[in-house]
């Protein structure tokens, strides 16, 4: 157990990098992600759970880092929109989101890629409604979602 | 300050020294949207995603014993369908991997899904303490008023048992489909003698049970005609308000059609409910 300090030694690692950093207690992730270690990928809007455009993935399961407290993440894996290129070579999903249009404004991609990994991660073959329920909490105010789902049916077939 | 124990006894401790100074921490999916929009929110923490055995959910005496760590996601699987359906409605995925049903429990918002459930099939709520030890309460003991519950400052929400055998029926009327805070919410449970519960989200100060129309059903049983009479009663015993949700007119109708839809699915399941293996 941490004592009564008022900072917290945070532990953790991101995009397989291991991270160390003093936090406040109630320090969100996606303020740490993108104010602290510069990762602007991860995007915050309405900060209460509604969009998703801040979702990120750990230890394999989405979460929304708006409502995440920082010492949640204590000895936690982290994945965020960063991690998934190798060098050049863009991520399944990222290719697919390009070749369909999926993006107009952009700022709920990263969130929607990170809910389709960790739902593809889990369930690489989901039914209508598992698919359904995995992306109902991100929100897309440009596209119509058309795209973004045809989008995530073509990753689908390349899912290793 | 935050307190990230691994033991139930650790957290037990915390909670009884510090009471009301520190916030217990499930996913955080209610504190921290608090956290966010003022800066007067809470300071200090106790986490409690970390305890062992806190978020397990386990069968005991054809019953389910969930930790109060327990989130949507492992609800969304059980088999008590109001229970199940109710929590697959909560937020997106990202959500239901979070928020936890001790989470629901101690926010106990009038629109609580997981309250409206578990009131329905007649839960036992465990509280702990450091040294006083549990006590269990039955469900409708424990909302006392707005927001307000039986939960003591020094203590903390550990397990909610409720049975695996009831028959249940659910459904939630909400704005953006149902995956969002309800306008009303129902759900009746049955229970293999034939006892009901009808229990409301949004129509009162707290989740509540029409219990003049549960009285009606268990003397007069599932016949149109009483399944009527159920459904008028339901709609005065409700007090829903007008808010920026609905109108409390079109919320005391939806009472009515809820309790009739609902208490018809139960009468329609009922051959192959009794039917079943357990
Ligand atoms: C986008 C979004 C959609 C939502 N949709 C719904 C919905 O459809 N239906 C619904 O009912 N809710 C909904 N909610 C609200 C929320 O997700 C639930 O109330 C959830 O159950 C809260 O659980 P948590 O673990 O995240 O709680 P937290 O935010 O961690 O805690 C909530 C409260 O409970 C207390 N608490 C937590 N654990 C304990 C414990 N063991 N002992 C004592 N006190 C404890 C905390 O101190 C706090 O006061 C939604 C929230 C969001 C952000
Ligand atoms: S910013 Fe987190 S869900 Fe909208
Ligand atoms: S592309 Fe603009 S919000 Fe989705």
């Amino acid at each position: 157990m941490a004592t009564d300090s008022t900072t917290w030694q945070l532990r953790c690692t991101v995009n397989g990098r291991p991270i160390e950093a003093e936090v406040e207690p109630d320090e969100t992730l996606l303020f740490f992600l993108r104010d602290k270690l510069g990762l602007t990928g991860t995007k915050g809007s309405c900060l209460e759970g509604e969009c998703g455009s801040c979702t990120v993935i750990v230890d394999g399961r989405a979460l929304n880092s708006c409502l995440v407290l920082c010492p949640q993440m204590q000895g936690r894996r982290i994945e965020t929109i960063e991690g998934l290129a190798n060098g050049d070579k863009l991520h399944v999903l990222q290719d697919k989101f390009l070749a369909s249009g999926a993006a107009q404004c952009g700022y709920c991609t990263p969130g929607l890629i990170m809910a389709a990994k960790a739902l593809l991660d889990q369930n690489p073959n989901p039914t209508e409604q598992e698919f359904f329920e995995g992306m109902e909490g991100n929100i897309c105010r440009c596209t119509g979602y058309a795209a973004i789902c045809e989008a995530i049916r073509s990753a689908v077939q390349q899912w290793k | 300050m935050f307190l990230q124990p691994r033991q139930v006894a650790e957290a037990l401790e915390a909670r009884a020294k510090y009471g009301a100074e520190i916030t217990p921490l499930g996913g955080g999916t209610d504190i921290v949207v608090v956290l966010n929009r003022q800066s007067t929110g809470p300071r200090h923490f106790l986490d409690l995603s970390r305890l062992e055995n806190y978020a397990a959910i386990r069968r005991e005496n054809g019953c389910y014993v969930a930790g109060g760590g327990a989130t949507f996601a492992q609800l969304g699987r059980l088999e008590v369908k109001a229970l199940s359906q109710a929590a697959m409605t909560v937020g997106g995925a990202a959500i239901r991997n979070a928020g936890t049903i001790a989470g629901n429990l101690g926010t106990a918002s009038p629109a609580g899904d997981g309250c409206v459930a578990l009131l329905a099939i007649d839960a036992d709520i465990e509280l702990s303490h450091a040294t006083r030890g549990r006590r269990v309460i039955p469900i409708h003991e424990y909302f006392t008023g707005f927001r307000r519950t039986a939960l003591v400052a020094d203590e903390l929400i550990t397990a909610v048992r409720f049975p695996a055998d009831w028959r249940t029926a659910w459904y939630k009327i909400g704005k953006r489909g149902s995956i969002n805070i309800s306008i009303v919410c129902c759900a009746i449970g049955m229970s293999p003698r034939g006892n009901v519960r009808i229990a409301f989200g949004c129509v009162a100060p707290t989740v509540m049970r029409a219990r003049q129309a549960e009285a009606i059903i268990a003397k007069d049983g599932l016949a149109d005609a009483s399944i009527e009479a159920a459904a008028q009663s339901a709609m005065k015993e409700v007090a829903p308000i007008d808010d920026h949700r609905s109108s409390a007119s079109y919320r005391r109708a939806m009472c009515g059609v809820l309790t009739r839809r609902l208490l018809r699915e139960l009468r329609q399941d009922a051959p192959r409910a009794a039917g079943r293996a357990e």
